[in-house]
């Protein structure tokens, strides 16, 4: 398995940290980044490339064009863990409906492992922000669902649907309806159904927002832990700041609308990270207070 | 629950009290007492008068309803479904579904004549629309959150179909169905009424004319029977498929 950066962060005792920003890539920049483009091209898995959205708004009878997207480029290496975070409107819950490809790209393309998504693929599951889960189904055939959806027989969706509610702490919850549980419950559930299809990579549109602060906290503790050891690709759209250093290998901060990548931030914290220690950590409180700022800049220029 | 029969129970006693008392005091042909009322219901009943001509009501009832469960159900989910469709029909159902349907009596006694087929006619005519509308709306109100997921995870347009919509939508078409069989009650008593005078319309009809208010009161508390035992039984239909949904209500 490969490192992620983050594990080989800066010594540990240094007083005061460096925030290491890396290099915005945009079209027009990308002939001075040749170098470090060929390496994340032969590294990275999601690799998106100046991607633009428009949407139509119709109010009165009067059709105006509203910018969600403009020019986003990222890559993102395989097992990474990346958040993207920024004010509510700055398009980035439409970004991750076109790496999954529900939506298509105005202009610019992503590709997923050097192919471009046109379709939702087995190798993506999202984690849907309102959970999504069908009311009439319990906890197990909601999970089931998305096993249905590959063909699997009905023993094998059993099983695996069964396996993975044990892995989210529902396995006694099998037979409940969505309504008899918890938001945080639910969203375990959420997780489960995306999980049992074994995508390469997960998408998880602020998955904890809908939950309560304890809750919230419990959630991103155990999804580390089923990321350390499942080691997949995690693309986390969130707007909570400690959320986003505490999970992450790299933070992406965009820009309100139009959204673009203000800027994007390694995350120097050893993994695996204990909530209590991290959030105590001076490099955890600078990251957080830093993007704060940069939020707050991106705000004002704008 | 217990204290909601309780409640009915203590509603249909102090009227049926109130019926008979008004009854025996006014002492007129025009309000019977309760107690008179039963009687004739009895001997109705006891002669086979009263289920001979019930069975042949509800016969058109039941083949006139089932015609519009499934024409209303299908053509309402094809109006949710598609945009083009619904913009094709939605004008005629929206017409049809406030005008009286009365007045196509006349129509349907030149187009099928003064047989059964009219009365099944009038009966789906009376239910069809509201299940069209029902169905349609349910099919419009599927929390697009569930298809964005369901797309996600690969589903096809069939699967979105048969595992999103249609169950998203039970609960709305059970409501229409309710609805519509409450309606096609009126229409089986309208067509008897107004086409050829058999079952429980002849019966109303016949001793409306002849003053014999006991046995008319009778087959109409009959009728009223019939329309509260088939919502309940399309009721009972209802909790069994979309329990789920009932049970969110509850909370």
């Amino acid at each position: 398995m490969r490192q992620s950066p983050a594990n080989e962060g800066p010594v540990q005792n240094v007083q005061t940290v460096q925030i290491v920003r890396q290099p915005v890539r945009s079209s027009n920049a990308l002939n001075e980044l040749n170098v470090s483009n060929k390496w994340n091209e032969s590294n990275s898995l999601v690799e998106i490339q100046a991607v633009s959205k428009s949407f139509h708004k119709t109010v009165k009878e009067q059709t105006t064009e509203v910018r969600a997207l403009a020019d986003v480029s990222l890559s993102i290496r395989e097992n990474e863990f990346v958040s993207i975070i920024g004010p509510s409107g700055c398009g980035k819950t439409t970004l991750l409906k076109m790496i999954d490809g529900l939506i298509p790209c105005d202009s610019g393309k992503i590709l997923i492992d050097g192919k471009q998504v046109t379709a939702p693929g087995p190798d993506r599951a999202v984690v849907f922000q309102a959970f999504a889960l069908l009311p009439w189904r319990t906890v197990l055939a909601n999970v089931e669902f998305s096993l249905e959806l590959r063909r699997l027989p009905k023993e094998d969706r059993t099983k695996t649907a069964r396996d993975y509610l044990r892995r989210v702490g529902l396995a006694d919850f099998e037979n409940h309806y969505p309504h008899e549980l918890s938001g945080g419950m639910q969203q375990r559930a959420g997780l489960a159904r995306a999980l049992a299809v074994n995508p390469s990579i997960l998408l998880m549109d602020e998955p904890f927002g809908a939950v309560d602060a304890q809750t919230r906290q419990l959630l991103q503790e155990e999804l580390l832990e089923l990321w350390q050891r499942e080691r997949k690709t995690v693309i986390f759209i969130t707007h909570s700041m400690d959320e986003a250093v505490y999970l992450s290998d790299r933070v992406v901060v965009m820009t309100p609308r139009p959204g673009k990548v203000a800027e994007i931030l390694d995350v120097p914290l050893r993994r695996p990270r204990v909530s209590e220690e991290v959030r105590r950590d001076a490099k955890f409180v600078d990251l957080t207070n830093y993007i704060w700022e940069s939020l707050k800049k991106a705000m004002e220029n704008h | 629950m217990s204290s909601r029969v309780g409640t009915n129970v203590l509603s249909f006693l102090s009227l049926a009290v109130l019926w008979e008392v008004a009854g025996r005091a006014m002492n007129s042909t025009l309000i019977p007492p309760l107690s008179q009322i039963g009687a004739a219901w009895w001997k109705l009943l006891s002669s086979g008068k009263l289920l001979a001509n019930l069975s042949m009501s509800l016969t058109t009832l039941a083949i006139g309803f089932s015609l519009a469960m499934l024409f209303g159900i299908v053509l309402g989910l094809l109006m949710g479904r598609f945009r083009a469709v619904e913009h094709f029909f939605d004008l005629y159902v929206n017409a049809l579904m406030s005008a009286p349907s009365t007045a196509f009596v006349p129509v349907f006694i030149l187009w099928f004549g003064l047989g059964v087929e009219s009365r099944i006619a009038v009966v789906f005519l009376f239910a069809v629309f509201v299940i069209i509308i029902n169905t349609m709306t349910g099919v419009k109100q599927v929390d697009t959150v569930l298809v964005e997921m369901a797309r996600s995870f690969g589903a096809r347009e069939r699967e979105i179909f048969f595992k999103i919509m249609l169950p998203a939508a039970l609960p709305a078409i059970m409501a229409g169905l309710r609805l519509g069989i409450g309606r096609a009650v009126k229409g089986m008593v309208t067509g008897e009424m107004l086409l050829t005078l058999t079952g429980i319309g002849a019966m109303i009809m016949q001793y409306g004319s002849s003053f014999a208010t006991d046995a008319l009161f009778a087959v109409i508390l009959t009728v009223l029977m019939v329309a509260l035992l088939t919502m309940k039984a399309v009721h009972w239909i209802d909790r069994r498929l979309t329990g789920w949904k009932a049970e969110i209500a509850v909370e």
